[in-house]
C-alpha cells in the first residue's frame, strides 16, 4: 500500500468512469437491440432479400370463333439487381458491351431507380446473350435474367388499332394509377383493348424472394409466388372477316393510290363488331419490347398518321350518306308524303345549288331520289325541314356524340346546328347552309363507327345498340367473369312506316342507284349508300354504308377512304369484297361466319 | 513460493482476460466463413490462436521479474519507443491509405500498438516523481512535451487512433498524478475552443468520418456505409442473436471489416443483446480488475503504470464498441483481446500481465 496516500480518491474516480463507459456502451446496445431490433432485423432483411418478379402473362385474345389474336410468347430480359453497394463499373461496361446499350444509358436507368426492384436493361435478347451471361456469372454479378412473356400479336398489323399495343408504364402514368396497384416497369395496355381492359387482362405478378449477397450474387431461394395469368378476351371480332377486310381495303388503296381508308363492319341487331380497319395502320409488335428510334419515327414522320384508329377517331363529312337521317326526318315530321315528286332541273329553284355534275334528273318521288341521290331533292327536304328539325334527327340517330365503343380515343363527330356556328363563327344561320347540311356537308361530322351505327338503325328497324368488341371475359380456370349482352341505348321515335320506305330507298341503291354497277349479280339482296365528302384539303372522301341480306340484316358496313374520290368508286368496291366476307361468298367451301346474333 | 504467487494471482482479471480471447477466436472464426467450403478459412482463427499461447507463455515468463525494474529502463523505452515510430515512416508500408506496419521476417508487426504500452512505462517512469506537484501550466509543460514528440509522429502516420489512445492515457496518468483539476478543466477549455482550428489538420477522409458520424446518411454507400451495416447489424441480433454462424450481414459480406475493427458487430448480430452484455461484462472485469490493482499497488510507479493500462483498454473499449454502435466516429482502433490481429492481442496480453505482476507485488514485505 501506498502511504500517505492522498490521491486514492482519484483511482476510485477512475473506477467510476470505468463504470460508466462499460454502462453507456450497454445501454446503447440495449436500445439498438431490444427497442430498435424490429426495425434493424426488417433493414437486414432489405439488405439480403431481394424479389425478382415474374410478370404475369397477360390474358389471351380470342375471336369469335375461338381463334387465336393476340397472345404471348416467352422473352428474356436482362436486369440489374439493386444493390447495398454501388454496381461495378467493370459490370456496366461490360453489359454494354455485350447488349450494345450505352453506358449512359444504363447509368441513367440505375439513377432514375428507386427501390429493390430489379433494373430492366434491355428486355427480349436472344438466347445466345441469356447464355454468356449464365456461363459467366462472376463476371456480370448483380445480372439477372428475367424471363417475360412477351405480348405477340399473331396478325401483326391486321386490327392494330382494335386490339392497341402494350409498353412500360410511364412515369406520368404510374403516378396517376399508383393506387391501382400498377408499379415502375410494369406492361400495361397503352391503346385499344389493351388499354380499355388493362385490369382484366394484366393478372397478378408474381415473384422469387431470394437472398442475396453484397454483391448481388443469389445464394439461395427463400419462397416462390407463381404469377396468376389474367383474364381471357372473346371478342366480337371475326377474324376472317377482319383479314378479309384489311385485304379489301389494301387491294383498294393500291388500286387507286390513296392511303388513308377506314372500315367498320357490325352485327346491327346486336351491336357486336365484327371488324374494323384503320390505314395506314402499324405493327403493335414493335412496342411489345420498346420500339426502335428507327421504327417510331417511320411511324411518327408518316403524314397519315398511323396510329389514329381512323375508324373511331377520323372526323369526316358524311356527304350522301346523310340523306338517311334527312330522308328519314322528311317523313317522319310529314314534310313530303313518299308520293310526292320533286322537279330536278339541275339546280334548285332558291338557291342555285344542284348536282355534282350539275346533272338534272326531272321528276323524282322519296324512293328514286334515295336510290339516285340527287342533291335537289334533299335540298328541298332540308328547305322544308329547317336546320333544327334537322338537328333534332341528327341527334336521335345517335349523331353528335360518342356511341360508347369499348376503345378510348373515340370522337364525338359534329351535328351542324345554330348554336355551333354562333359560339365558332358568331353569325346567323343562313339557309344555304341548311342547304348543305340535308346532303352532309358543311358543318356535319362523323366517324365512320357513326355512319355504321346509322345505318345499323335503319337496318335493325330503328334500334340502336351500342358497339362493343367484347363478348366475354373469362378467367384461367374457365369462368366468365363478365358477359357483354346486346345493350339497347335507344329507339327512331318514327313509324315503322317511314323506315320502311327508308329501307326500300336505300335498297334501291344497289338494283337500279348509285351502287347498282357493283352490285349487279350479287346473290344476296344490299341495302346500300353511297356518298362523296368535299374536301377542302385534297381530293374528296368517298364513302359507302350498306346492310344486309335486305330481309333480315346481320350486316352493317362502313367504309370511308380519304380522298378516295366519288364514294361509288373508291369505297364501294372495299363494302362490296367485305360484304362477300361476310356471307362467305368469296370462299365457297366455308359457311358464313357472321351474321347469326 | 510458487504456491504463494499461485494464491496472490488476481484470478477474475485472468478468467475475465480468458473468456474474452476465448469469445475472440469462436466470432474470428464465424467472421471469416469458418463454415463455408473451401478454401483456408482456418487460417485466421489458427494464427490469433498460436499467438494467444505464445503471448500467455511470454506473459508467464514476465512474472519471474518485478515490475519495478521497468522504472529505471523509463528513458531508454522512450527514446526506443521515439525510434520504432521513425522505423515505421520511413521503411513501413501502408494499407488503408495510412503507413503502419513493418515487416520483420515473415510477421508485419504493427509498432503503435506496441508503442501505447511502451509509452505508459515511460510516462509512469517520468511521472513518479511529480505526484502532487502539477499545479500550473509550467509543471505541466515538460510532460506535454514528453507524449506530444511520440503523439505527433503517429498521428503523422496518420493514425488517428492510436495517438488518442496517447491522449486517454496521458490523460488517466496526470489525473491520478495528482494534477490540479483548475488546470485540467483549463486544458479541456482550451481544447474545445482549439476544435475549430484541429478540424484544418485532418485530412479529407477523418473529416468525412466525423461527418458521417454526425449523420452516416450523408455518404451512404461510402463513409457511411461502415456505420449504417454494422449498426443493422447489430441491432438485428435483437435479444438472442441470429446464432453463430448465421449473421446475414457478417456472412453475406454487408459488413466490411468484421473479423477486425467491426468484430463487436458480429458479436451482436450473431449472439444478440445476451452476448453483447456477456462481452460488456468480462471488459468491465478486466476494468475493474485494472482500477482495483491500481488502488492497491505497492508504489506509485505501479499504480501509474496500472492506471495507464487501464486507462488504454478502457479507451480502445469504448471507441471501438462505441464507433459499431454509431455513438463514436469511426477510428481505427482494434477492440482489446477480440479483433483479429496479433500486435494488437500481444500488447494486451502482456499489459494484462503487468497489471498481474503489479498485483503479485503489493505487499514489499514478501520480497
Amino acid at each position: 500500500m501506498i502511504e500517505n496516500d492522498e490521491y486514492e480518491g482519484r483511482v476510485k474516480a477512475l473506477g467510476i468512469m470505468v463504470v460508466m463507459v462499460i454502462a453507456i456502451l450497454l445501454a446503447r446496445a440495449g436500445y439498438l437491440q431490444v427497442i430498435d431490433g424490429e426495425y434493424y432485423a426488417s433493414l437486414a432483411d432489405g439488405n439480403r432479400i431481394r424479389i425478382i418478379p415474374s410478370m404475369a402473362p397477360r390474358g389471351t385474345f380470342f375471336d369469335r370463333n375461338g381463334e387465336l389474336l393476340v397472345t404471348n410468347r416467352p422473352g428474356f430480359t436482362v436486369s440489374l439487381l439493386p444493390l447495398t453497394a454501388p454496381v461495378s463499373e467493370d459490370v456496366v461496361s461490360r453489359l454494354s458491351t455485350l447488349l450494345h446499350v450505352p453506358v449512359e444509358d444504363i447509368h441513367k436507368k440505375i439513377e432514375a431507380h428507386s427501390g429493390f426492384d430489379p433494373i430492366r436493361i434491355k428486355q427480349d435478347v436472344t438466347p445466345d446473350i441469356v447464355s454468356i451471361i449464365e456461363e459467366q456469372k462472376k463476371l456480370y454479378s448483380g445480372v439477372v435474367i428475367e424471363v417475360q412473356p412477351i405480348r405477340n400479336y399473331i396478325l401483326k398489323q391486321e386490327a392494330a388499332h382494335t386490339f392497341g399495343y402494350v409498353s412500360e408504364i410511364s412515369d406520368e402514368e404510374l403516378e396517376r394509377r399508383k393506387d391501382e396497384g400498377y408499379k415502375s416497369g410494369d406492361i400495361v395496355g397503352k391503346f385499344g383493348l389493351e388499354k380499355v381492359y388493362d385490369k382484366d387482362i394484366r393478372g397478378v405478378n408474381g415473384g422469387e424472394q431470394v437472398e442475396v449477397d453484397v454483391t448481388g450474387k443469389p445464394v439461395q431461394v427463400l419462397g416462390i409466388k407463381e404469377p396468376v395469368p389474367g383474364a381471357d378476351l372473346y371478342l366480337t371480332i371475326d377474324k376472317n372477316l377482319q383479314t378479309a377486310a384489311e385485304k379489301a381495303v389494301d387491294d383498294q388503296l393500291a388500286l387507286i393510290n390513296a392511303h388513308a381508308a377506314a372500315a367498320v363492319v357490325m352485327n346491327p341487331q346486336t351491336g357486336e363488331v365484327l371488324a374494323m380497319v384503320s390505314r395506314p395502320a402499324f405493327d403493335p409488335n414493335l412496342f411489345a419490347h420498346g420500339i426502335s428510334t428507327k421504327d417510331w419515327n417511320a411511324i411518327n414522320n408518316n403524314p397519315y398518321h398511323p396510329m389514329d384508329n381512323k375508324a373511331i377517331t377520323g372526323e369526316y363529312p358524311p356527304g350522301s350518306t346523310f340523306k338517311i337521317v334527312t330522308g328519314t326526318a322528311a317523313l317522319a315530321d310529314g314534310r313530303v308524303s313518299p308520293d310526292e315528286k320533286i322537279f330536278d332541273s339541275g339546280y334548285h329553284w332558291i338557291i342555285p345549288k344542284g348536282n355534282a355534275d350539275g346533272e338534272a334528273l326531272g321528276w323524282l318521288n322519296f324512293v328514286e331520289a334515295m336510290a339516285h341521290s340527287d342533291n335537289v331533292y334533299f335540298y328541298e327536304m332540308g328547305n322544308r325541314l329547317g336546320i333544327d328539325a334537322l338537328e333534332r334527327y341528327s341527334r336521335m340517330f345517335g349523331l353528335g356524340k360518342t356511341t360508347g365503343i369499348d376503345l378510348p380515343y373515340e370522337s364525338d363527330g359534329l351535328v351542324a346546328n345554330r348554336a355551333y356556328k354562333r359560339k365558332v363563327y358568331e353569325d346567323d344561320w343562313y339557309l344555304s347552309e341548311t342547304f348543305d347540311a340535308a346532303i352532309g356537308q358543311g358543318f356535319n361530322l362523323v366517324t365512320p363507327l357513326q355512319a355504321a351505327m346509322v345505318m345499323g338503325e335503319i337496318a335493325a328497324n330503328g334500334k340502336r345498340y351500342k358497339p362493343h368488341l367484347v363478348n366475354r371475359i373469362v378467367s384461367q380456370d374457365g369462368k366468365v367473369i363478365k358477359e357483354f349482352t346486346p345493350e339497347l341505348l335507344s329507339e327512331l321515335e318514327v313509324s315503322p312506316d317511314v323506315i320502311h320506305l327508308v329501307q326500300t330507298g336505300l335498297h334501291e341503291v344497289t338494283t337500279y342507284g348509285t351502287a347498282a354497277r357493283s352490285f349487279q349479280g350479287f346473290p344476296i339482296e344490299i341495302a346500300g349508300k353511297t356518298g362523296t365528302a368535299e374536301n377542302p384539303h385534297g381530293r374528296d372522301h368517298g364513302w359507302f354504308v350498306a346492310y344486309g341480306p335486305f330481309s333480315y340484316p346481320t350486316v352493317v358496313v362502313a367504309v370511308v377512304v380519304e380522298q378516295g374520290g366519288y364514294g361509288a368508286a373508291s369505297a364501294v368496291p372495299i363494302g362490296r369484297k367485305i360484304l362477300e366476307a361476310a356471307f362467305g361468298l368469296n370462299q365457297p367451301a366455308s359457311p358464313a361466319g357472321a351474321g347469326k346474333p | 513460493m510458487t504456491k504463494r504467487i499461485f494464491r496472490r494471482m488476481d484470478f477474475a482479471l485472468i478468467i475475465a482476460t480468458a473468456g474474452i480471447v476465448v469469445m475472440s477466436l469462436v466470432i474470428i472464426g464465424s467472421a471469416t466463413h469458418i463454415n463455408a467450403p473451401g478454401r483456408e478459412h482456418y487460417w485466421f482463427v489458427q494464427r490469433q490462436g498460436i499467438f494467444a499461447i505464445i503471448d500467455v507463455a511470454l506473459a508467464i515468463f514476465l512474472m519471474n521479474f518485478d515490475y519495478k525494474i521497468l522504472q529505471g529502463y523509463g528513458t531508454r523505452l522512450y527514446v526506443f519507443n521515439l525510434i520504432m515510430l521513425l522505423a515505421v515512416m520511413l521503411v513501413g508500408h501502408s494499407a488503408l491509405g495510412a503507413q503502419r506496419w513493418i515487416s520483420i521476417g515473415p510477421i508485419n508487426i504493427q509498432p503503435s500498438e506496441f508503442s501505447k504500452l511502451i509509452m505508459v512505462a515511460s510516462l509512469a517512469a517520468m511521472l513518479e516523481g511529480r505526484v502532487g506537484r502539477i499545479n500550473t501550466v509550467h509543471d505541466l509543460l515538460p510532460i506535454a512535451a514528453y507524449v506530444g514528440v511520440p503523439f505527433l509522429l503517429v498521428l503523422k502516420q496518420p493514425d488517428l487512433g492510436t495517438s488518442l489512445v496517447f491522449l486517454a492515457i496521458f490523460f488517466g496518468m496526470i489525473f491520478v498524478c495528482g494534477i490540479r483539476l483548475r488546470l485540467l478543466c483549463g486544458i479541456f477549455a482550451a481544447g474545445i475552443a482549439c476544435l475549430p482550428v484541429l478540424w484544418h489538420f485532418l485530412k479529407d477522409y477523418q473529416k468525412m468520418r466525423i461527418m458521417v458520424f454526425i449523420d452516416p446518411n450523408v455518404d451512404p454507400l461510402g463513409s457511411g456505409y461502415h456505420i449504417i451495416q454494422s449498426k443493422i447489424a447489430i441491432g438485428s441480433g435483437m435479444l438472442f442473436g441470429k446464432g453463430l454462424f448465421e449473421g446475414t450481414q457478417s456472412q453475406l459480406n454487408f459488413l466490411p471489416e468484421n473479423h477486425t475493427d467491426f468484430i463487436f458487430a458480429v458479436v451482436g448480430e450473431e449472439l444478440g443483446f445476451i452476448g453483447a452484455a456477456v462481452l460488456l461484462l468480462l471488459y468491465l472485469i478486466v476494468l475493474w480488475r485494472g482500477v482495483q490493482i491500481a488502488k492497491d499497488a505497492s508504489d506509485i510507479f505501479g499504480r501509474l503504470l496500472a492506471t495507464g493500462i487501464t486507462s488504454m483498454l478502457a479507451f480502445h473499449v469504448l471507441v471501438n464498441v462505441g464507433m459499431t454502435m454509431g455513438i463514436m466516429p469511426v477510428t481505427g482502433i482494434p477492440l482489446p483481446f477480440m479483433s483479429y490481429g496479433v500486435s494488437s492481442l500481444t500488447t494486451n496480453i502482456l499489459a494484462v500481465a503487468v497489471l498481474l505482476n503489479i498485483h503479485l507485488r503489493k505487499q514489499k514485505l514478501l520480497f
